[in-house]
């Protein structure tokens, strides 16, 4: 039996209402508890007084892993030479800037105090690999989003007018099948349009072949995910993805949704007004006044910072698009398994050049006017808008306004004059930071014993040195615990463990089978049963991590 | 009790000995060894049938002599502690065998090669330079209206390519399978699984494969409206290769399909640009997309596993500390041949014909493997998809097959031979 006595730290837990109290925090066998009971005894003692004290951060939005992730990595030796992760007694090497390792990830996240991390786009075919991956990304919990509504079963479903349990049934198979925690839906319809040589797809467009728009799309997923009780709302990547003018696209996302609840991810992408001489503007204020409105929508940013990054996108229609705008020109589309498609495209974000100036701005104002910091999550959507490392970066231009104020005036002058970022006086608090990387995430993704530390709550704790330069404070955390036990300490990983894999198991008709095997006998490349990833061989292709499913209670 | 209950029957087996790794199989493990009985092809039948056996009495061996595993273990663990650059090389493993060989690699500060990464490299080094536009084969057996073989009949290495992704009975869209259009550029190809199921034969644009270049420099030249003066282009009229251009801009769905092993190995790299400049051009107006197969012997695994890791390809050395990244000093036939290496470890669980070098002074592989010479070191392991359970990325990148266990052996597998010997290293070193 373990028993750690954290003494004396100043507590941030939102979750349970505490902001900077000083308290002791417990932990035995990996849990937080109350108190100790009778004979037990304080295996290690850590004295944190005047010490912040959070639970470990969660990203809900990182692409840590599966196929797109790894050609990007394949194709990007010029971004892993300057960022080697030297081998120790205890850590394996490994390398990688915007596109790294699993290994290098694993270690970086968990040095910067994040304990668990969420793959959003697991082509349902490509799950055992994306599960592989995260299986060997070291320390940090993880879990992921199967993406549908480019795959031809659905759409096949919608067209044949198909009730709405029946696609609920298939919903539930497809995450029990694929071990994952929630549904992402990518460019609803439009992945599967490209391959019908469709360059955009509006959210009340037809697919060339099914005739099905994306609002259908939506609203049946959106419907599905909430009947089944996933506790995480559909995971949705809007149409028009980089488009300018594509404000109006997200606004009509939101509303497919119909009220019930919806998350849209890197919403900064999809932000974009065409006002201007060059037809490119904020559209920031009316999409952070539509999610003040709607309390059914949640968002994570997206937020585009400065350098040479790559973007890996489910999105190939999207994706495709961009291609000539690569930097360095290369670039690779996939359309995968009947299922949905992704797209490489290396992309550097320069302060001088507009448009990407605008893109920072808009992902600081979205921040800054979204008033509620529950429905609001602090993403780059890696390596999208920006490798994960910058993160502490992206908190001092949140927390700190003079900052923040400095750095605007060194990007491009019209874009500086198109954003009304200058005139936005908000900082978060250390309290709302919390909100936004800890208790907010854990709770829209249903994971009850994390991003908290009340009693009984997975010991992922962290210990910040307070310090004025929130980039500092936030880049090197003293202590970093992962369910109990030591892991980082100084900012260095110090022991490596395994960490958990999260999913949901939602109840459905197993009958639902009848139609999936023949139509996988008939259409797909492997059979339907080589498709499933049982829960022993999840754990096996992890490498041996703990399944934790999260419960489910249905709605319908 | 049914029948089916008692049979010794496995169905739905997937097929770890070449890169379609198809999973149809039905596999009898009732013999002395397995008899593939439905859904499998030559190299599937041989391939489980030869190593498809228990191993009853195979044990490891130093310099010839039989030892325990343990003695085996200490034994590599040394002498790859003492090299200054051990090589580990052959590479055909499921995916757990792969990452047990690269926690093995790291501590040992060795490179990983894989017995096909003289050609791997070059195809990466497209990637890296300008990337691809590719599909998958679900995709194909669904949509492509016009397949064109750019220098592969494919079959020579997976036969059952057109029986499973081309003459289907049935595909979603629109042609009907029968109706697809086959192409083949180069000549000495079996085209005969090419003709169609009503009998159409396929076109052939007949040439020796090595001018490759050349020919897909006159389809680049045609698509992009430019002149091409010679009026038969390797000795086709050049009326003939306007028709492809102009079926290609056509064609809805067209796939150009390759086998990088079956270019030369100068060329892989030129041809996979060329093939990619096709496929972009078409792009503009209509949808055409590459399809690179390979992945026979764990090629993929072990690139999948090697680059997910460390960030980098194989060809890597971990000598320094941290990864460095250089496909061509880093090939393991070149650290050889000019005596960069002292310690050739070969690894190889899939596959039990291929020799390994002759430095090659440790080999795990199956007991099946008839060596020409009797390494310092020998190992025998069991194999994954027919003693145990593993993972197989096909050859499209498409999938990931889990492989079953059919057969009881005493062996290791190649992960837990890779984790004992990483463990006496670290014992060697504390």
């Amino acid at each position: 039996m373990s028993v750690i006595k954290l003494t004396g730290g100043r507590v941030i837990d939102p979750a349970n209402g505490v902001d900077d109290q000083v308290r002791d925090i417990y932990v035995k066998d990996g849990r937080i508890v109350a108190s100790l009971a009778d004979g037990d005894k304080v295996s290690a003692e850590y004295n944190v007084s005047g010490r912040i004290v959070m639970s470990g951060a969660i990203d809900m939005h990182t692409h840590i892993g599966g196929g797109k992730v790894n050609i990007a990595r394949e194709m990007l030796p010029e971004d892993h030479r300057d960022d080697p992760v030297a081998r120790t007694e205890i850590t394996r090497s490994s390398c990688g800037y915007c596109a790294p390792g699993t290994l290098a990830a694993g270690y970086r996240y968990a040095e910067m105090g994040y304990t668990s991390c969420f793959e959003p786009a697991i082509i349902p075919m490509n799950a055992r690999q994306a599960h592989m991956e995260m299986g060997d990304t070291p320390i940090v919990d993880t879990g992921g989003y199967a993406m549908l509504g480019s795959d031809d079963f659905l759409l096949r479903m919608l067209v044949a007018k198909e009730d709405q349990q029946t696609i609920n049934d298939y919903v539930a198979w497809i995450l029990h099948s694929t071990q994952t925690l929630g549904i992402k839906v990518v460019n609803p319809g439009g992945i599967s349009a490209f391959k019908f040589n469709q360059r955009k797809l509006d959210v009340d467009e037809q697919n060339a072949y099914y005739g099905v728009t994306p609002r259908q799309i939506l609203r049946t997923l959106s419907r599905a995910v909430h009947e089944l009780g996933v506790p995480h709302p559909l995971h949705v990547h809007a149409s028009n993805l980089g488009v300018a003018g594509n404000v109006d696209s997200t606004l009509a996302t939101m509303d497919a949704a119909e009220g019930l609840p919806i998350h849209l991810t890197h919403i900064q992408f999809h932000s974009y007004g065409s006002e201007g001489d060059r037809k490119f503007s904020s559209g920031a204020a009316r999409i952070a006044e539509a999610i003040n409105r709607h309390k059914n929508v949640t968002a994570d940013v997206g937020q585009v910072l400065f350098g040479q990054t790559v973007t890996a996108s489910g999105d190939n229609m999207s994706q495709y698009r961009n291609s000539g705008l690569a930097s360095p020109k290369k670039s690779a589309v996939m359309d995968i398994e009947m299922e949905a498609g992704c797209g490489v495209v290396p992309f550097k974000y320069k302060d001088q050049n507009f448009v990407n100036a605008l893109q920072w701005a808009i992902g600081l104002e979205i921040f800054l006017m979204v008033d509620d910091p529950w429905r609001i999550f602090l993403t780059t959507d890696h390596p999208n808008g920006a490798p994960f490392t910058t993160y502490p970066h992206l908190i001092k231009l949140l927390t700190d306004r003079s900052f923040r104020n400095s750095m605007l005036d060194t990007i491009n002058a019209d874009a500086k004059a198109m954003s009304n970022l200058a005139s936005l006086e908000r900082e978060y608090s250390l309290y709302e930071i919390a909100i936004m990387t800890r208790a907010a995430p854990a709770r829209i993704l249903g994971l009850t014993d994390r991003g908290h530390l009340a009693p009984g709550a997975a010991a992922d704790i962290v210990v910040y040195k307070e310090d004025a330069d929130r980039e500092r404070m936030f880049e090197k955390p003293e202590l970093v615990f992962k369910d109990g036990e030591l892991v980082v300490r100084d900012g260095k990983v110090v022991k490596v463990v395994r960490g958990n894999t999260h999913v949901v198991k939602p109840e459905f008709d197993r009958g639902i089978e009848k139609k999936i095997e023949p139509y996988f006998r008939q259409y797909h490349s492997v059979r339907m049963n080589n498709f499933k990833i049982s829960d022993d061989e999840l754990c096996e292709c992890g490498g041996g991590s703990k399944l934790i499913p999260h419960a489910c209670r249905k709605r319908s | 009790m049914t029948n089916e209950a008692t049979s010794s029957v496995v169905a739905e087996v997937a097929c770890p000995f070449c890169g379609l790794a198809c999973d149809d199989l039905s596999v009898d493990t009732g013999g002395d060894a397995l008899a593939v009985v439905a859904g499998g092809c030559p190299k599937a039948q041989a391939g489980f049938a030869r190593m498809g056996v228990a191993h009853a009495g195979a044990g490891a061996r130093i310099a010839g002599k039989a030892v325990s595993f343990e003695e085996a273990y200490a034994e590599v663990a040394r002498r790859v502690k003492t090299s200054a650059l051990p090589v580990f090389s052959g590479m055909a493993l499921d995916v757990n065998g792969m990452r047990g060989v690269m926690d093995l690699a790291d501590a040992a500060g060795g490179v990983v090669d894989h017995l096909y990464s003289e050609i791997g490299w070059r195809s990466t080094r497209v990637v890296q330079d300008i990337g691809y536009v590719t599909t998958t084969l679900a995709e194909v057996k669904n949509r492509a209206d016009l397949i064109v073989l750019v220098g592969t009949d494919v079959v020579t290495k997976s036969s059952r390519f057109f029986e499973r992704y081309v003459w289907n009975d049935e595909a979603m869209f629109e042609p009907a399978p029968s109706a697809r259009r086959i192409v083949y550029l180069g000549g000495d190809l079996n085209t005969a699984p090419g003709r169609s199921p009503d009998g159409r034969e396929p076109e052939v644009f007949d040439f020796d494969c090595s001018r490759m270049p050349e020919a897909l420099s006159t389809l680049n030249a045609l698509l992009a409206k430019q002149p091409v003066r010679d009026a038969a282009p390797l000795g086709i009229e050049i009326a003939r290769w306007q028709a492809l251009a102009d079926a290609l801009r056509a064609a809805k769905y067209s796939v150009l399909v390759w086998m990088a092993g079956d270019f030369q190995p100068s060329q892989v790299d030129l041809n996979i640009n060329a093939i990619m400049a096709v496929v972009r051009t078409l792009n503009v107006s209509t949808r055409c997309n590459g399809l690179g197969l390979g992945g026979a012997d764990g090629e993929l695994n072990a690139s999948m596993v090697h680059a997910w890791q460390t960030g980098y390809p194989m060809r890597t050395s971990f000598a320094s500390g941290i990864p460095l990244y250089d496909p061509v000093h880093n090939g393991s036939a070149r650290l050889i041949a000019e005596g960069e290496t002292d310690t050739v470890v070969w690894v190889s669980a899939l596959n039990d014909t291929k020799q390994p070098p002759a430095e090659a002074c440790v080999v795990i592989a199956p007991p099946t493997l008839k060596l020409e010479r009797e390494p310092e070191v020998f190992i025998p392991v069991s194999t994954p998809g027919v003693h145990h359970v593993g993972h197989f990325f096909r050859g499209d990148k498409g999938a990931t097959l889990p492989l079953r266990a059919l057969r009881a052996t005493g062996l290791p597998s190649a992960a837990t031979v890779a984790a004992a010997i990483t463990a006496k290293l670290k014992e060697v070193s504390a």
